[in-house]
């Protein structure tokens, strides 16, 4: 049996917090073996960053306990002097954080903050030495033009061109574990492609130990060796890869595995209807003129964010639109519901033309459509109680008012799983979950027939998500709605879609059926979102990659 | 469907105000100096009861040529080579506490009194004018961006290109003489309005740019979006959903704002600009007991420790309302501050969960 | 970046425009009086209200009256009736006193105002922080003058250790120079001392919760070369906008600290003038350093945006 190259035993990590004591890590033990991949997965607040940072002695504060053991071949890590932690931190454990926009110095350049890395283990090494040192790095975690970008800033290159950089920065002095927290969340799914492969591929060539946080099992199911399930900081589970995703033990691991959605699973079956147009856009065209000059600014170009798009959303049915960030879709499902004038092109609702109406006008007809918003901090006003937000709607509209206001907004609490008595509570009080609930009982509240669901369960735990799908959809049947549903995860959007839409640099490159484009593909773009998506399933995740392998 | 377990579910909590509330509480410094400002407050606003009943005169009543009876001895108010009584305490039963501010022989106590009600008036005021115009402009410049914002803006920049205190000077110079006479706004030159007007509308762009900044990044937030789509109309989006959210940023400026007036005020006063005789206020009793400084250097310490007393507590209670308003600030020092941890690792109570 | 430069001396030029015209209606426009006499001071007779009408022309159009003042007052041709003297003479004579009084308070309260918010930031929460706090909270409190009349009664009159008053030119005699200055600088430099060291302060905490101060620990550099190189570095960047706004502003304050400690400077003459309710200097006084204000303000944002990669090279995410 070969020795671990790190042992962690018993480890704890308590916060003192204006709400007490905080464990976020109680009691974790588990072994790293040389050159293998382990997954660390968990939902938010399961303690798996708390465990990756403690090992490295981030997160060591004065109202911070840090308990137990982890032992790096001789080296103990928990209690170590800095001087001690100094010379394992990216010698011979080297972390890559999340988000690379801010992990990078804004105001250094990002050859130098690598040479600044190397120069601090190696202070031998001469400054013009370090930096070629970074430009190769920085080559071989495949930039392009590496010397040039080397001299490059931070803002300067892209989300993927980034954490590639960090990745290389990470690689710089050779070390033994390399220990990845949540790499690829910030990314999109095609670029979260390709940085997986890149682990992969440095895990293959330089035997290199990493440990992957993360709360996406379909990136664990792509790039782990073995598994532990975290939650409520403890493990739950460990095991191999196929242990852990075949046959789990813990109850806590099968309901994870049972709620993630899955691209190839088929989705439920939806009666037929006869298409009816509910919404149709017809060459809409907005653009966002961008304006220079010195005194008087004149358009000098133009961001053209929806570049000609024409789509029919049916009565009763739910439209997938899919794209990545930036491909416009915001935008669309915006000017779609008038809150945006578009360039050009029309909107017509049941109908009407509503494109170009003005805002009193409008106003009866916001309450046929409406929205329900990603965020679920964002989308409710911090300094009103759920009542208050809930019956804004009802009350803007002069639907109701006093008791039968309270009564009605009461009745949507209730039908989307909230307790009535919630209504005088204010939105901190409530879970991710639970708020994204009270988006949804607002949008609901003046009986719309159509709803902008965007990003719906993009920000929430993936157990939660199931939840609030199935609420959807329930609610759908209910009330005979009709929904347009966008989001980047093509999975999810398959799930719950009659039809979808794929958008790319603000065209719609594909539509039709969810079955038929998920499965017969013809678009290049819809092809590589549709490979990039990584399948919780190890067995067809490898399967997809040999067949893939061969383009 | 079950919902998922955590504070909802227990009795209800507090609001975003009580929690901010509960935070002062516990400040016992700011809460004290908030303590002391009160005070001052009230010192001042006595006036007229010490000026009645203690000292039987009045701010602007001059005693030159009087003499007073302390224990037993009669004694010139002001001497014949032009020297003031100096502070008598309770020596003649309260009259001439502090003495007489010079060859006036003014009761420097009245006077101080008095002269506390006008520059706590003055700051108020100003404040209060500062803080309505500033966050108006903000909302509309933030809200509409655009033109509007454009006007807004290039605006506030040419107030506040120039020094605060050169314009208010230059303000002072030709208002507090003349007096204001625009349209309807007949003011004369020895009105409190001019000083307070000038300085509320010169500290505006002070505001009003940081509030700008924050209104326009509340702006992006969804729950504005969602107040749109359900037809509301701009006014009400300003002042229903945004407002709210701005509060505590403009309880806390407009605290600061108080401190900054009252020292703009006392140098306007000082240099003969700003609140203009007879009215009195701590800057010009500093102003005018400058000559003296040597002879009679509490003619110029007192007004100008009142002035330091009532900044300072201000100050300190402002900051103790920002920490209170913003944890986010106070749980940073916090981190670095050496609580033992030690201590903190007992029973979980009331935790609220480690996430979403 | 050139473009950034353009724009900003552009803006400059018309921010400058507009304060020249606001100043003049303040000073010509606003009041309800007849701004001949209001010139004329104390000693006015009718002739020479009539004269002073004329050469001013209040008695014709606005914009011709804007025009006759700024020519006025930048062609050295603006006299001061009361005091009878060639206000922009008097002016320039002054300079030499008031930019020794700013120049070495601004460097007095730099060099101590980030010394003490650098030390307040890394010992965060510890008794220096508390103390340095206390300091600086009290320093931004203080008005000036009662400051100024502390160390006058107490340092130069009672026990005499600095002269009361008047300039020495830094030429003639530089210790004098300095004798004579040490008190207004440091009534000057107090207020900022606070300010800038709980700026810093603020800055850096800030700083150190940044993710990219999370990745330079996490590369094993050392903590102090954590706080130079990342933590400090950044924090001073806004700084540099702030020093700005604040050397203007200390024109305002040069006013009160020349006059009481009779330095004979700028500051001096409009302390003076303000006595007399002379208006030609006032306004000039008032002019110029709104001028120089916004000139200084525009080199400060062209620094800043300098020493900011993001702005100097444009964003251009590739």
């Amino acid at each position: 049996m070969s020795e671990a190259l790190l042992a962690v035993e018993g480890l704890r990590v308590a916060f003192a917090t204006e709400g007490g004591t905080v464990r976020a890590v109680d009691g974790v033990s588990f072994e790293l073996a040389a050159g293998e991949v382990l997954a660390i997965v968990g939902e938010s607040g399961s303690g798996k960053s708390a465990t990756a940072q403690a090992i490295l002695g981030l997160n060591r504060s004065p109202n911070a306990r840090i308990e137990g053991s982890a032992r790096l071949g001789e080296v103990e890590l928990i209690g170590a002097s800095e001087e001690q932690l100094r010379e394992v931190r990216g010698a011979r454990v080297a972390m890559v954080f999340q988000d690379p926009m801010t992990s990078f110095n804004p105001v250094y350049r990002v050859g130098d903050q690598i040479a600044e890395a190397i120069r601090a283990h190696r202070p031998q090494v001469g400054r013009a030495e370090a930096r070629r040192r970074a430009a190769e790095l920085l080559g071989s975690v495949g930039i392009p033009d590496a010397e040039r970008r080397a001299a490059a800033y931070p803002h300067e290159f892209s989300g993927g061109m980034r954490q590639r950089a960090m990745i290389a920065m990470a690689l710089a002095l050779d070390p033994e574990v390399l220990i990845a927290d949540e790499p690829t969340t910030a990314l999109d799914v095609t670029i979260q492609a390709q940085i997986l492969e890149l682990l992969a591929h440095l895990n293959r060539e330089r035997n290199l130990a990493t440990i992957l946080i993360t709360h996406d099992l379909g990136v664990v199911a792509e790039v782990a060796d073995r598994v532990l399930v975290m939650h409520e900081g403890r493990i739950v589970e460990r095991g191999t890869l196929e242990q852990v995703f075949y046959s789990p033990r813990d109850p806590y691991t099968r309901k994870l595995l049972d709620a993630v959605v899955r691209l190839d699973q088929a989705p439920p079956l939806r009666p037929p209807r006869a298409p009816e147009p509910l919404l149709e856009l017809t060459d809409l065209v907005k653009h966002f003129p961008l304006r220079r000059g010195l005194l008087f600014e004149r358009e000098v170009d133009r961001v053209r964010a929806v570049d000609g798009v024409s789509l029919t959303v049916n009565h009763g049915e739910t439209l997938g639109l899919v794209g990545e960030s930036g491909c416009g879709k915001t935008t669309l499902s915006r000017t779609a519901l008038g809150l945006l004038e578009p360039t050009s092109g029309s909107v017509r609702f049941e109908g009407r033309e509503i494109a170009g109406l003005s805002r009193r006008e409008m106003r009866p007809l916001r309450r046929e459509m409406q929205i329900v918003f990603q965020d679920p901090f964002a989308s409710l006003n911090p300094r009103k109680r759920i009542g208050q937000i809930v019956g804004e709607p009802l009350r803007l509209q002069g639907v109701a008012k006093g008791g039968e206001l309270r009564g009605q907004v009461r009745e949507l609490l209730g039908r989307v799983g909230l307790r009535p008595e919630h209504y005088d509570r204010f939105p901190h009080e409530f879970s991710g979950g639970q708020r994204q609930r009270i988006g949804i009982a607002r949008a609901l509240a003046l009986r719309p027939k159509l709803v902008v669901a965007d990003e719906p369960v993009s920000a929430l735990d993936v157990s939660i998500r199931a939840q609030i799908l199935e609420l959807l959809a329930e609610l759908q049947e209910e009330l005979g709605l009709t929904y347009v549903f966008v989001a980047h995860d093509i999975g999810v959007v398959r799930h719950v879609s009659d039809r979808i839409a794929v958008m790319h640099g603000g065209k719609i490159v594909e539509q039709g059926p969810a079955d038929e484009v998920c499965e017969r593909p013809r678009d290049p773009y819809t092809r590589e979102l549709l490979a990039a998506v990584p399948i919780p399933d190890p067995r067809e995740a490898r399967a997809r990659r040999q067949t893939v392998g061969s383009d | 469907m079950p919902p998922e377990p955590n504070a909802a579910n227990g009795p209800a909590g507090a609001g975003p105000w009580r929690l901010a509330w509960r935070r002062l509480r516990r400040n016992r410094v700011a809460l004290g100096f908030g303590a002391l400002f009160v005070l001052i407050v009230a010192f001042s606003l006595a006036a007229p009861l010490w000026a009645d009943h203690v000292a039987h005169t009045g701010p602007n009543a001059t005693h030159t040529l009087q003499k007073v009876e302390v224990d037993g001895e009669r004694r010139e108010v002001v001497d014949r080579e032009g020297r003031p009584l100096g502070p008598l305490w309770l020596g003649a039963g309260g009259e001439f506490f502090l003495g007489a501010d010079g060859r006036l022989g003014r009761d420097e106590m009245v006077r101080l009194m008095y002269g506390g009600r006008t520059s706590l008036l003055v700051g108020f005021a100003s404040a209060a004018i500062t803080t309505v115009l500033a966050t108006i402009l903000a909302l509309f410049a933030g809200y509409y961006r655009g033109l509007t914002d454009t006007v807004i803006s290039r605006t506030l920049d040419v107030v506040w290109a120039f020094p605060v205190v050169l314009l208010s000077i230059a303000l002072g110079v030709t208002l507090a003489v003349g007096g204001l006479d625009i349209g309807p706004l007949h003011l004369s030159g020895g009105s409190l309005w001019i000083p307070i007007l000038i300085i509320g509308g010169v500290m505006v762009p002070y505001m009003a740019r940081p509030i700008r900044g924050e209104v326009l990044s509340l702006r992006e937030k969804e729950f504005v979006e969602a107040a749109e789509a359900q037809g509301a109309g701009p006014l009400r989006v300003m002042f229903v959903e945004l407002l709210p959210n701005l509060a505590s940023t403009i309880i806390v400026f407009f605290t600061l704002n108080i401190a900054n007036n009252m020292l703009l005020e006392a140098t306007l006063s000082f240099l003969g600009v700003g609140v203009q005789a007879p009215a009195t206020s701590w800057g010009t009793m500093i102003g005018s007991g400058f000559e003296l400084i040597t002879s009679a250097p509490l003619l110029t310490f007192a007004p100008g420790t009142m002035i330091l007393l009532t900044v300072l507590s201000v100050n300190v209670f402002g900051d103790g309302l920002r920490d209170a308003l913003d944890p986010r600030a106070r749980l940073r020092l916090e981190a670095h501050a050496g609580i033992p941890a030690g201590e903190l690792l007992d029973p979980v109570e009331g935790g609220e969960g480690s996430g979403a | 970046m050139a473009r950034f430069v353009v724009r900003r001396l552009v803006g400059m030029v018309a921010v400058l425009f507009a304060v020249s015209v606001l100043t003049f209606l303040i000073f010509n426009v606003v009041p309800g009086s007849d701004p001949a006499v209001r010139m004329a001071g104390k000693n006015a007779t009718p002739r020479l209200i009539e004269s002073i009408t004329e050469e001013w022309g209040f008695d014709e159009s606005l914009p011709q009256q804007y025009l006759k003042m700024m020519e006025k007052v930048f062609s050295g041709d603006l006299i001061s009736y009361e005091g009878r003297e060639n206000v922009d003479e008097r002016i320039v004579e002054g300079i030499p006193a008031t930019v020794s009084l700013c120049i070495g308070a601004a460097v007095l309260w730099m060099f101590f105002g980030l010394l003490f918010g650098y030390l307040s930031a890394v010992r965060a929460g510890g008794w220096l922080d508390r103390g340095l706090t206390v300091f600086a909270v009290a320093g931004i409190s203080m008005p000036t003058f009662l400051l100024a009349a502390l160390f006058l009664n107490y340092l130069t009159y009672k026990a005499e250790i600095f002269p009361s008053s008047g300039y020495v030119g830094l030429t003639e005699n530089p210790l004098e120079w300095a004798e004579h200055l040490i008190l207004p600088w440091m009534t000057l430099a107090i207020l900022n001392i606070g300010f800038y060291s709980r700026v810093l302060r603020s800055n850096m905490l800030d700083a150190m919760g940044e993710d990219y101060v999370r990745t330079a620990r996490a590369k094993g550099l050392s903590e102090r070369r954590v706080m130079t190189r990342h933590v400090t570095r950044n924090s001073l960047i806004p700084i540099v906008t702030l020093f700005g706004l604040d050397f203007g502003a200390l024109l305002g304050g040069a006013i009160v600290i020349e006059g009481i400690f009779d330095v004979e400077g700028v500051g001096l003459y409009a302390y003076e003038a303000l006595k007399n309710f002379d208006l030609p200097p006032i306004m000039a006084i008032v002019l110029f350093g709104a001028f120089f204000v916004v000139l200084f303000n525009a080199l400060v944002d062209i620094a800043y945006a300098w020493l900011d990669p993001r702005i100097r090279l444009g964003s251009s995410a590739r």
